[in-house]
């Protein structure tokens, strides 16, 4: 069988500076952290996620947008804390909720986590579990790479 | 303040809203009048926030405005019974000092617009929790964005905040028109609302919908259910009632000059779906009944004092009710506690069923009249949920034998 390695690159914008790469994981519903994710293992327990019981630690974490409790910035610095968070995260709307989190985590923990929103595509449909996503926050690009074997999945773009 | 000279802490808290500033476009930073912070409980914000409290505390970084604290992991009087462990314990009253020496008001509730913080139209706040967000900026027309946990505390330092979002007259207009003249509104109780606004978050997501067709007019309970359910289900930090709310006089008012761009009728059908929804299970034995969320204002509380008269809490059920320290003493006052108690049931200050350590327990399942409570809990707590209409929760709590049933919005 033959295997193509797939590469398409998105313009994004850039929320919070950085670079990042890795494998992608993808909620196709907003996301409350508090409630939603398990800080000290990195698992998604909100079982209405669509998501259930997937692991967001060390991935490109993609998301519509953050929803619900104002809790979920503190949540993700915990994650941050225990090191649980994501590497990068790309959202089809970044919003306010989130974004302390990653300002804590690289003034308390030294940790950059890139963020970017606002993607030529939506992210949540071009992007699937298992790509290999490189975010470039800094340059407002996202480049999402698929071995993709002859017959299967949607073609990228 | 950015350049260190203040210190670490106001450093800190100066880089987090100049950033927050820069990436949601703010022109400058404006003065608030006070803050609600939400980072109030262990369980919320865990270790990490902690550590950066104590951290803010010990450079003796004093609050620049009046700030509120949203709940505690634990009722700072009655946490042994609840079987909270000590170790627990200690840590939120860690939390209690911190917030203690920065000058925070102890009102250790989630609807601080009730009891504790006088907030009036027009003014700029900074407000965390995502009930008290809606309830601020809907019902009295306060101007807050949503706050996250740990900026509502930067917020407080500063004293200053970047000006964007729905401090900003064109962002606080009407994007979706909800007609509810389909439904039957006459007799509403605040369940109802709970169910009415956690259909309206779910269908809205990040808009802010315009709601007609709701008469009589609700009161502020009413409001306080549909605020805290519509930010459950989507991030609603604004809606406008027309005829209701204060920016919402007319329909026209609440739109501003953005035409409608989208109309959404209402019906019995979709809302009896969110109630259905709200339960994980339809129909349960229960071991524990959660009523007060967000907090029950004096006259829920005195609500369920009358349903529990003359009745006697079952032995293998517990009722609990969540209230402000605030509103507890004056129910107290008005003998609703006593009564409440006689009963069988709890009337518990400063927290919350999410937030307390239940693993004591090991309940199975819970009833509860807030959609809010319904949402959360199965994850949080790791139970069944069963959304009922108070009377229901109470009935089934003081009844020899049977089940609780989900609440649905054709049978009410």
């Amino acid at each position: 069988m033959q295997v193509l390695e797939e590469e398409i690159a998105l313009k994004c914008h850039g929320v919070f500076a950085g670079k990042a790469k890795g494998e992608a994981l993808v909620a196709t519903q907003p996301i409350s952290f508090w409630g939603g994710i398990d800080p000290k293992t990195g698992r998604i327990i909100d079982k209405k996620s669509g998501s259930f019981g997937k692991n967001i630690s060390g991935k490109v974490f993609v998301f519509p947008y953050g929803k619900g409790s104002s809790t979920s910035s503190a949540v993700f610095l915990e994650a941050v804390r225990c090191n649980k968070a994501p590497v990068a995260i790309v959202n089809v709307q970044t919003e306010p909720l989130l974004i302390v989190g990653v300002i804590l985590a690289m003034r308390l923990y030294s940790k950059s986590i890139p963020v970017v929103d606002r993607v030529e595509k939506n992210p949540c449909e071009v992007i699937a579990n298992q790509d290999f996503v490189e975010v470039d926050a800094d340059r407002g690009i996202l480049v999402v790479k698929r071995a993709r074997r002859m017959k299967e999945g949607p073609r990228l773009g | 303040m950015l350049d260190g000279e203040d210190g670490y802490a106001l450093e800190t808290a100066m880089s987090v809203l100049v950033k927050l500033g820069d990436m949601y476009g703010a022109d400058k930073m404006i003065e608030i009048d006070n803050v609600h912070v939400d980072a109030s409980t262990y369980a919320g914000i865990h270790e990490a926030g902690l550590q950066f409290c104590k951290t803010l505390a010990r450079e003796n970084a004093r609050f620049r405005v009046p700030t509120t604290l949203c709940i505690s992991a634990i009722d700072f009087s009655l946490w042994r019974q609840l079987r909270v462990p000590s170790k627990f314990a200690k840590k939120q009253r860690e939390l209690a000092e911190a917030y203690a020496s920065m000058g925070a008001t102890p009102t250790w509730t989630c609807a601080p617009y009730q009891y504790g913080s006088g907030i009036r139209f027009g003014q700029d706040i900074a407000w965390a929790e995502s009930n008290a967000i809606a309830f601020a900026n809907s019902v009295v027309g306060a101007r807050t964005n949503r706050y996250a946990d740990l900026v509502d505390v930067c917020a407080a330092l500063v004293g200053k905040v970047p000006r964007f979002g729905l401090y900003l007259n064109e962002n606080r207009r009407g994007q979706v028109l909800l007609c509810a003249e389909a439904i039957e509104t006459e007799h509403l109780s605040c369940t109802d609302y709970s169910a009415l606004g956690y259909y309206i978050g779910a269908t809205v997501g990040q808009k802010i919908p315009v709601i007609t067709g709701l008469s009589p007019r609700p009161s502020i309970d009413h409001l306080k259910s549909l605020a805290a359910s519509a930010a459950t289900s989507g991030s609603v930090a604004l809606f406008h009632i027309v005829g209701v709310t204060p920016e919402a006089r007319t329909s026209a008012e609440a739109f501003g000059d953005s035409h409608v761009q989208e109309k959404i009728s209402i019906g019995n059908e979709e809302l009896e779906r969110a109630c259905i929804q709200l339960s994980t299970v339809q129909e349960s034995q229960a071991d524990l009944i959660v009523l007060g969320c967000p907090h029950y204002s004096v006259e829920q509380i005195g609500e369920a004092a009358s349903l529990l008269e003359g009745r006697k809490v079952r032995g293998n059920v517990q009722v609990w009710l969540f209230t402000s320290r605030a509103a507890r003493m004056l129910a107290e006052k008005k003998g609703y506690v006593k009564a409440i108690e006689a009963a069988g049931g709890k009337v518990l200050s400063d927290t919350c069923a999410l937030h307390l350590p239940l693993h004591g327990w090991n309940f199975q399942t819970i009833a509860t009249d807030s959609a809010k409570m319904a949402h959360y809990a199965p994850a949080i707590i790791g139970v069944d949920a069963v959304f009922a209409n108070t009377a229901e929760c109470l009935n089934y709590a003081t009844k020899r034998e049977g089940q609780v049933t989900c609440k649905s919005w054709k049978k009410r």
